[in-house]
């Protein structure tokens, strides 16, 4: 189970990744199509329709299915001047309350999220562009993001329960 | 009550010094029983939620770009396709034939028009003077939407996306070498830092409007309910008057500053007609059958 | 409840919050939404929904993940590790030498993109393991990064320009042209602080081990040549108008990675190993920017902002009296929001007061651009502060000590653009002659 959820995170962060290098692909298909027609004047059309929409829409996506592989990964920081100064009992307590903290915020968002992508299909919502793209698309992989996040930490409670340590990698210094 | 109301455009926009107009008209007819706090400039939500949050009712109330909906119904686009109403007076009748359409649609996601207002009639930017439509062909062009871009493309120039703040880079580089906006955008945007020419060939005449969330409306008292609507006639009709004053006084600052206002010649306004009735054929035979029965409303 | 009261629990939960070692994001957005909650009637769930909604996925945040896979690829191929070995002999004689590098790759890297986070992430992900390799000193190192990727938001293209010019309906071309002198005179304080602080302590810097003649220097500097072309080209096709400045990240990541590939030391492993990276950074970059925009919704709710600030235009204050309180006014808001949303949750309030005492618009947005990034390098909310503790893992509290006298030197800028305003509007006079 552990290492399944593990392997998880690590797809939706490579699904990430590889959107990313999908946006630089696109914005440099248009950027070559802009100086194909300036410089050599081929007969091409100047402009990907909607591109900018895409690329954004693909931002979205790939800041959120990042979300669990950076949280699992001590990617995303926090303030830990105060907490290391503790002693070892009492920054475990902070750490375990921190993560209930997390987990009903992260809930908390995921519920919502997915109440927008709900309204979102219940209306027809699409994007204004040359091209309409259903906004729920999008969306979804912001809710899958989200959520794959909420069960990372729950994940992270559990096991920091369960061994009576942070799990957690504080991102160690360089 | 206190509403929020996100609006998108800045405190220099007449569309937003209307508003304000009207919060405080608002607050005046009601004792303060409604106060209306107006958050310009998209500094509470960007444009593209506007219509969104008041919806959901998180805001009752805010203000938008109305064919900014044009892909949810063409409806709501038709006051931005190319030489069907090109004056205010065609504007005024437009709306009128678009407006119960355009409540209609609206009501059915919970939202109610309070009123709209026009930007001025769009003009064209260039360097140099377009005698011509053959003087548009092989120009870079800045298309936003669908329409514009359809429009590049009869006219032989090449469309290309440019976002807004992006405009004066975009003229200064090349990567744009004609625009259609509205002298509005053209005079707050020192559009004489980047083009030499301005042809005032009132391409279409858009609008802004206001909604709010139906429920929010309804849980008001009905005296209160009473004085909103009549506050936002009046605001429609400041802002159509103040519209038509922003056009002239607009224009008369990019003369100032250098730039120079060619009244399109025949041949200019001919050949565009041409591509507007021809974008009109196109238009006709993919619209819904709400913004046909517009179209027809508004030619007889 | 009164105003004071309510901004005072606020920041105090902020801190429990922060201090209890909840992540950042998740600290802005609970406090954003205990705001929500306790002090507006809107919902704070659908907010948050749609806020981290409309903000994930705006085309000028598009540049970001793009110019931190291209730090990232850099710094696995040879090219950066060449670049400093290139610099290295040409500095040796100036005081501070290879610190420079932060202060001027900075600038350079500044006129390409218009964001300071992306600015701190793409030089210091090849500037910190080098410098620090070579036996420089931490707090110079992370103050010198902090302060200098402040340009990124000065010298041209600017997003935070561009959202100022937007809000009050200035010239945004007049605006980047605004910027150039000022932003080559914090390049020249930054440089000359680096410089001082070396030539008061001459043990502070590691000494070159290596001397070299002019020959040999020149051979060493060909190391410079696929990073020259590299920004040369980014900046080319920007003001070529081939690409807009977003555009030209996209182009930015494939010339980096052509070249890193023809440098001969890139390999497969190492692109995977950039691609994962850069989705991390920037995924925790984004994160924050999500939480920091939810705390500006709610705090566009709450009016706190707003009410503050005509609190201060009630005062009816001199120009000089009026910029001193504001200058405050800025430092404590950007001590908790991020520079944008303190520039569009004011500029309501504050442009009609600066106007009506004859400030000049143009001027304002430049001293507003020196105080917003003051906010980049405070704590608890300062992006740069973030970027590099995600690069480092040291703490933001110790990065912001290092970065203080940079706080500073921002200051006294301010203080020079308001007794010389010549340094502001001399270019953007000059252009409307
Ligand atoms: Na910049
Ligand atoms: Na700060």
């Amino acid at each position: 189970m552990r290492t399944f959820l593990d392997r998880l995170y690590l797809a939706a962060g490579w699904i990430s990744a590889f959107t990313i290098l999908a946006i630089a692909v696109l914005i440099s298909a248009q950027i070559f199509l802009n100086f194909a027609t300036r410089v050599f004047g081929l007969p091409l059309p100047s402009t990907i329709p909607s591109y900018a929409d895409f690329s954004g829409f693909m931002l979205a996506a790939a800041t959120f299915l990042a979300m669990p592989y950076t949280f699992r990964t001590g990617g995303h920081i926090k303030v830990s001047l105060v907490t290391a100064r503790l002693p070892v009992r009492v920054r475990l307590v902070a750490e375990v309350i921190a993560l209930f903290a997390a987990t009903a915020l992260t809930a908390f968002a995921v519920y919502y999220i997915w109440v927008l992508v709900a309204e979102s299909i219940h209306f027809g919502d699409v994007s204004n562009g040359t091209i309409p793209i259903p906004l729920w698309i999008p969306q979804t992989a912001m809710g899958i993001g989200m959520t794959l996040l909420c069960i990372s930490v729950i994940h992270s409670l559990i096991e920091t329960l369960l061994r009576g340590e942070p799990v957690i990698a504080a991102s160690e210094e360089a | 009550d206190t509403w929020d109301m996100p609006t998108p455009y800045g405190d220099a926009t007449f569309h937003t010094q209307n508003i304000n107009q009207f919060a405080a008209d608002v607050a005046a007819a009601t004792d303060g029983a409604l106060e209306i706090t107006v958050h310009s400039g998209g500094s509470l939500f960007p444009h593209g939620e506007i219509r969104n949050v008041v919806r959901s009712g998180q805001v009752p109330i805010g203000e938008f770009f109305l064919s900014r909906l044009v892909n949810d119904d063409a409806a709501f686009g038709i006051d931005s396709q190319p030489f069907v109403a090109t004056s205010y007076e065609d504007a005024q009748r437009l709306w009128a034939a678009q407006q119960p359409v355009v409540t209609e649609l609206l009501a059915e996601q919970g939202l109610m028009p309070l009123f709209s207002v026009p930007w001025p009639a769009q003009g064209l930017y260039t360097n140099g003077e377009i005698e011509t439509v053959e003087g548009l062909a092989g120009l870079r062009f800045r298309a936003y939407n669908a329409a514009l871009e359809e429009f590049a493309t009869l006219a032989g120039a090449a469309p290309v996306q440019v976002e807004a703040p992006d405009i004066p880079q975009a003229f200064a580089t090349g990567q744009v070498e004609a625009m259609v906006t509205s002298p509005s955008t053209g005079a707050n945007s020192t559009a004489w830092d980047f083009v030499t020419h301005y042809t005032p060939i009132n391409a279409w005449v858009p609008k802004n409007i206001v909604v709010v969330n139906m429920r929010a409306f309804q849980r008001l008292p009905d005296e209160v309910q009473a004085a909103v609507l009549e506050t936002a006639a009046a605001a429609e009709a400041r802002g159509w008057e103040m519209s038509a004053a922003e056009a002239d006084a607009k224009t008369a600052i990019m003369a100032e500053n250098g730039m120079i206002i060619v009244e399109p010649s025949e041949a200019l306004t001919a050949g565009l007609q041409e591509i507007g009735a021809q974008m009109l054929t196109n238009w006709e035979a993919s619209a819904s059958e709400s913004a046909l029965s517009i179209l027809s409303t508004y030619q007889q | 409840m009164s105003d004071p009261v309510v901004g005072l629990i606020l920041l105090g939960l902020l801190f429990v919050f922060l201090a209890g070692g909840l992540w950042i994001a998740l600290s802005l957005s609970a406090v954003a939404a205990f705001a929500l909650a306790f002090f507006s009637n809107s919902s704070v769930g659908l907010n948050l929904a749609v806020t981290f909604w409309g903000h994930s996925h705006s085309w000028s945040l598009t540049a970001l993940p793009l110019f931190i896979l291209m730090g990232e690829i850099l710094l696995r191929s040879r090219l950066s590790k060449d670049m400093f070995n290139g610099l290295a002999p040409w500095l040796g004689g100036l005081p501070g030498r290879l610190l420079h590098v932060n202060v001027l790759g900075c600038a350079i890297f500044a006129a390409v993109s218009g964001s300071s986070a992306a600015t701190a992430a793409t030089i210091g992900k090849m500037s910190i393991p080098e410098l620090k390799s070579r036996g420089y000193p931490e707090s110079l190192i992370l103050g010198t990064l902090a302060g200098s990727a402040t340009l990124g938001l000065l010298i041209p293209p600017s997003i935070i320009l561009i959202v100022y010019g937007v809000a009050t309906e200035q010239s945004i071309a007049r605006l980047f042209v605004a910027g150039l002198i000022p932003g080559a005179m914090l390049v020249g304080l930054f440089s000359a602080y680096v410089a001082v602080r070396a030539w008061m302590d001459p043990t502070l810097i590691p000494a070159e081990s290596i001397k070299l003649n002019l020959k040999e220097k020149v051979w060493e500097a060909r190391g410079l040549i696929p990073v020259a072309l590299l920004i040369s080209g980014v900046i080319g096709a920007i003001y070529t108008g081939i690409a807009s400045p977003t555009d030209a990240a996209a182009l930015g990541v494939l010339l980096s990675i052509l070249l890193a590939v023809l440098s001969g030391s890139f390999t497969r492993s190492d692109f995977m190993d950039a691609l994962l990276s850069a989705a991390r950074t920037s995924c925790m970059i984004a994160f924050i920017l999500l939480g920091a925009a939810f705390l500006a919704v709610s705090m566009g709710f709450t009016g706190l902002p707003r009410n503050l600030a005509s609190w201060i235009g009630e005062m009816g204050l001199s120009p000089y009296v009026l910029l001193a309180v504001l200058t405050i006014f800025f430092i404590v808001l950007g001590l908790f929001l991020d520079g944008i949303s303190v520039v569009v949750l004011t500029t309501s309030i504050i442009m009609p007061m600066v106007l009506a005492v004859g400030i000049d618009p143009i001027w304002f947005g430049i001293y507003l651009v020196l105080v917003v990034e003051m906010s980049q390098i405070t704590p608890p909310v300062g992006f740069n502060l973030f970027v590099i503790q995600g690069l480092t893992g040291i703490d933001i509290l110790r990065i912001a000590k290092a970065a203080l006298p940079f706080f500073f030197l921002l200051l006294l800028a301010v203080v020079l653009i308001t007794l010389f305003p010549q340094i502001v509007t001399y270019l953007p006079d000059a252009m409307s002659r």
